[in-house]
């Protein structure tokens, strides 16, 4: 049996070897990713950007087709940059993660501004406003204003920026002896939306930007409540200390802000323009 | 929801069956390989193989995947999204594949192996003719089990931006704020291919039955 059983390793062993080494083989013929500074990228010929799928109005998919306000700012991108756009699709989970990791070098998304965000990810001039709003199912006289959110069960998406918000809303809540309620976490927020709708939950906050859209699109079952935040801006994200990046990307926004085409998306995409955005912002929270 | 709308999501529909196709082809042998290595107790080998494979066991999906596409460009190995999702797919059925073969192995009949050996057969001859028809058999439910949760774990890699069947429904519903009737194509979409799945076993059974009073 012992003699057996190594001749019958030997060929286990290079079946095994060759099994093994199929995937690791296929894992090769990915795509490369670096962090890198503008040098880095003019040198190598193209920036990779990361955006979302299912944010609208920023970024979302029609017909197989990208589109929102950032997708046509990245079409512009596209011909204001002396090098090639890489863009890469995916769910916003694994998007600033990847922009911190280096896997993409800038998030073109509405990422909102906040102190933790800025530890590890620095931003661009912000590219809206994103004043957190609640919107309620039409019809619910529970929720007249702020102050009638105390106790009521909100939506949110996991690992966004609101999450930090509620606790502004909560200390806004407690000066009238209330407070905040259970706090009910989607992975995006199509999801939140459903449930507001179906009752499991009573109020979802979102930038006012998302919810005018889909109140715009829903009106027979969402309003549009008050603003239960102070002032935020969402921009877009790359890695740490990587300032020659920003500066170029700031260069663009400014330069869209010069020619009126940053109005004109923002009139197209949000319903409004912001005139008024700072170039840089600095969060409270 | 248009037509359109309904024809992205059939287009994810070709994302998942490539996914699950190659997973499955790829994590049979893979799976058969560590087995043999565990069950023949190659020294060392045998013992990596046994770790390697409780490790699989326990790691989520989802987590082995995010740990793979970020973390590999990062020692030097660029990997896309699809090679990623492609690789941990590979990585987590192999794992529970081979534990399907090596059960199976252990029950198998050692006088059988011997006699095989009597007779003068060769190690592959062995392995090709007498072992791996009967051990084929006796793995085949708990591989098309394997195989059926392999495909129905696939929305999990949408997370590094693979659009299957249900990422492109999700993406419909976030375009039209209508998330139920995509869903509903989507599940229309899933139920067939898993029951073809299930059709190849019992169709795989029959045969093999036939094959038995036959001889």
């Amino acid at each position: 049996m012992l003699s057996a059983s190594s001749k019958f390793l030997k060929f286990s062993r290079r079946t095994l070897l060759a099994v093994v080494a199929l995937p690791l083989a296929i894992s090769a013929l990915g795509v490369s990713a670096q962090a890198a500074s503008l040098d880095e990228i003019k040198k190598r010929g193209y920036l990779i950007v990361a955006t979302e799928d299912d944010f609208r109005p920023f970024e979302f998919v029609k017909d197989g087709t990208p589109t929102g306000f950032d997708n046509e700012m990245i079409a512009d991108l596209r011909k204001y940059a002396p090098f090639e756009i890489r863009q890469e699709i995916l769910p916003w989970t694994g998007i600033l993660a990847g922009v911190s990791t280096g896997k993409y070098d800038v998030a073109i998304t509405a990422a909102i501004i906040t102190k933790e965000r800025k530890k590890s990810l620095d931003f661009t001039s912000p590219i809206a406003d994103a004043t957190h709003y609640y919107v309620k199912r039409k019809g619910d006289d529970s929720i007249k204003s702020v102050k009638d959110l105390s106790g009521k069960t909100v939506g949110v998406q996991a690992g966004s920026a609101l999450l930090a918000r509620l606790p502004e809303l909560d200390a806004t809540l407690q000066k009238d002896g209330g407070k905040l309620g259970k706090i009910v976490e989607y992975t995006s927020y199509p999801d939140a939306y459903q449930d507001l709708a179906l009752g499991r939950t009573d109020y979802v906050v979102n930038t006012v930007i998302n919810l005018q859209t889909l109140v715009a699109e829903k009106p027979a079952v969402f309003e549009l409540g008050q603003a239960v935040s102070g002032k935020s801006f969402p921009a877009w994200a790359v890695a740490k200390d990587n300032a020659s990046l920003v500066e170029f990307l700031n260069g663009f926004i400014a330069k869209q802000k010069e020619t009126g085409r940053f109005a004109e998306l923002q009139k197209k995409w949000f319903g409004q323009s912001f005139p008024d955005l700072p170039v840089t912002f600095e969060p409270e929270f | 929801m248009t037509a359109s709308d309904a024809l992205s999501i059939l287009k994810g529909a070709g994302a998942t069956l490539t996914l699950s196709v190659l997973g499955i082809l790829l994590g049979l042998p893979i799976g058969l390989a560590l087995a043999i290595a565990r069950w023949a107790q190659v020294p060392l080998l045998g013992r990596i193989v046994a770790l390697y494979v409780s490790l699989l066991r326990a790691t989520p999906l989802v987590t082995l995947l995010l740990l793979l596409f970020f973390a590999l460009p990062n020692v030097g190995v660029p990997i896309g999204p699809y090679s990623a999702a492609l690789l941990a797919l590979v990585m987590n059925t192999s794992a529970f594949n081979c534990e399907v073969w090596r059960a199976s192995l252990l029950a198998f009949p050692k006088d059988q192996y011997e006699a095989a050996q009597s007779v003068g057969m060769g190690a592959a001859l062995r392995f090709r003719r007498i072992l791996l028809p009967q051990i084929a058999r006796a793995s085949l439910p708990g591989l098309v089990n394997e195989m059926s949760m392999l495909i129905k774990v696939t929305p999990v890699l949408a997370v590094v931006g693979v659009v299957d069947i249900t990422r492109a429904a999700q993406r419909v519903g976030a375009e039209t704020y209508e998330p139920l009737p995509p869903y509903l194509v989507a599940l229309a979409i899933y139920v067939p291919i898993v029951f073809a799945l299930l059709m190849l076993q019992r169709w795989l059974e029959r045969r093999q039955s036939k094959a038995e009073l036959a001889s």
